[in-house]
């Protein structure tokens, strides 16, 4: 089992929208990134699991030019709502530490 | 003649040559850095393009007509870049004025600005764009059918749009070129998308859509495209192929990996930039090194809409703020945390609530175990220290207060199931521990509205100044 830490440059977390996180995950050369696109639905499953989500929330999308792999979920409480903890999103990737391939 | 006209003229007369831009801040306010930015001036830049705003700061400001940065920060970037526009007699854009780009952030910005130009001896043209929304046009438009939540947001309701502190549409290029139609030096939007900055005047001159707004989509964040992402100016020289992208800080490279990899930031799709008229397809762009710090990009395709779309952006009051500061090293404490906070949160009701309504939230976030996330289970072994935050939003300040004091001495003394420490639950680190901070707002417009007037949504006014 690979890690994503281990193997990404890039393991980040943003707002796109105060309803949407974005998650980002940047490789350092092809063969990385392609090691962990050939895993296929096992990232999405995986990324459902530590964010406690249905699989169907989560957006995969690969994109070759940057080596990444850019992982979008709903935000379970809107940007700045008195119960949302993290308004920039900027922290909401930690979970993706857990995740093996 | 004023910058506008004078650009437009250039090209009109001239032979065809690639245009230069300069991206020089992401949010003006926190700091323009003077080395870049001078080397910049240096490169004969056509336009000066800053983004000041953006939603992702959160609904406060949008809310309360507050900027984010100081006004001293905002002042003195805006002194900078309003005399290297007109020192070089190129046009000045703006967009997003003060961060969330309502009626009270752009005059606030356009009072700065007229301001420097007494205390500074300048005179020149400026521009104004509104962005605010008439909530009869945003009700007409819903009961035509053509508003449409986004990402999940609940359908909205008039009641909503008419409890909106603020509500603004983001302008995009059609506004700016009415504006630059009138040939300002200046032109400062409320909120915008930062593309259109950057994107109109070239546009203008007749440089294909979709380069032009991939380029400025990129230079809108100054050099956080390079390898190191950085504040500092970036240039832009687009012609009709391509751009190319260098930034003006020598230390900081643009490379054809770090710059497609900022079409991931902030960003649902990497693949596409949606605009309130059409969309750019990024699928066919490449991204080429020059040399080592220079990267050129083209193959972007403008893909035009059916009609025009316009983003809503609303805050509404929620009530007043107030915070409880405090920790815990206590291993008891911090295994009961959560019990002991349900009882103390009963408490404290049962306290304020004796002869006044339940009109208050109050809430914790304990930091340790899961004041950032909402991990599937606690951490194990659980930590050695806490944070305690406590919030509570009431109808009045000094209602949040009261509460927010009533909680401290609770929690403070609590008597929880197997205590030892006796003397008191709490750490202070400051005093006083409860804090106001102010009002408290949320994010109740994210929508989309159809329009076949984005003109008369945007109105332009011109100053001589």
């Amino acid at each position: 089992m690979t890690r994503l830490s281990d193997i990404a440059t890039v393991i980040r977390s943003k707002n796109a929208g105060p309803r949407v996180l974005t998650l980002d995950l940047i490789f350092p050369d092809v063969d990385s990134f392609e090691f962990v696109r050939s895993a296929g639905e096992r990232l999405r499953d995986e990324v459902a699991r530590v964010y406690g989500l249905p699989a169907g929330q989560i957006t995969i999308i690969h994109y070759a030019p940057a080596n990444a792999i850019k992982i979008t979920l709903p935000r379970a409480v809107m940007a700045g709502d008195p119960d949302d903890s993290d308004i920039y999103g900027a922290q909401q990737h930690a979970p993706l530490f857990e995740v093996a391939l | 003649m004023r910058a506008v006209a004078r650009l437009l003229d250039s090209f009109g007369s001239g032979a065809r040559r690639p245009l230069r831009i300069l991206g020089v801040s992401g949010q003006l306010g926190y700091g323009v850095p003077t080395p870049a930015l001078q080397e910049g001036l240096r490169r004969a830049p056509d336009l000066i393009g800053c983004d000041m705003g953006s939603i992702d700061i959160g609904p406060a400001y949008l809310g309360s007509g507050e900027m984010a940065p100081t006004e001293v920060g905002a002042r003195r970037d805006l002194r900078k870049v309003l005399h290297a526009a007109l020192d070089a007699g190129i046009p000045l854009v703006l967009g997003s004025a003060g961060s969330a780009g309502a009626a009270p952030h752009l005059d606030n910005t356009l009072a700065m600005l007229r301001e420097i130009a007494a205390e500074d001896g300048l005179h020149f043209r400026m521009a104004s764009i509104r962005a605010d929304i008439d909530r009869e046009t945003v009700i007409d438009a819903l009961r035509a059918g053509r508003i449409s939540a986004l990402d999940g947001m609940p359908e909205l309701t008039e009641e909503e749009v008419r409890s909106a502190d603020q509500l603004v549409g983001q302008m995009g290029l059609e506004a700016f070129r009415r504006a630059m139609e009138q040939d300002p030096d200046v032109l400062i939007a409320g909120r915008a998308c930062d593309t259109a900055i950057f994107a109109t005047l070239p546009v203008m001159l007749g440089f294909p859509r979709g380069l032009a707004t991939h380029m400025a989509k990129i230079v809108e964040c100054a050099s956080l495209c390079c390898v190191p992402g950085g504040r500092d100016t970036i240039l832009a020289t687009l012609d009709d192929e391509g751009f190319d992208l260098e930034s003006m800080a020598s230390g900081r490279a643009a490379t054809p990996a770090s710059v497609a990899a900022h079409s991931l930031y902030e960003q649902s799709s990497p693949y596409e930039v949606v605009e309130p008229d059409g969309r750019v397809d990024l699928r066919t762009a490449r991204y080429e090194a020059i040399d080592d710090r220079r990267t050129r990009v083209s193959g972007a395709e403008w893909i035009p809409a059916a009609g025009t779309t316009i983003k809503l952006e609303g805050a509404r009051f929620l009530g007043h703020r107030a915070l409880l500061l405090a920790a815990s090293s206590d291993p008891r404490f911090i295994a009961l945390h959560a019990t002991i906070l349900d009882e103390v949160k009963q408490v404290v009701a049962s306290l304020v609530c004796e002869d006044s309504a339940p009109d208050y939230d109050l809430g914790f976030r304990v930091y340790g175990i899961d004041g950032v996330i909402r991990w599937r289970e606690p951490p194990s072994p659980m930590p050695r220290e806490v944070f305690v935050l406590g919030q509570c939003i009431a109808p009045t300040p000094q209602r949040a207060q009261e509460v927010i004091r009533t909680t401290k001495q609770y929690l403070l003394h609590h008597g929880y199931a197997g205590r030892l420490s006796t003397a008191g639950n709490l750490a202070f680190p400051v005093t006083p521990p409860e804090v106001d901070a102010g009002a408290a707002y949320r994010f109740n417009v994210y929508h989309l509205m159809q329009t076949d007037d984005p003109a008369g949504l945007f109105p332009v006014r011109i100053e001589e100044i």
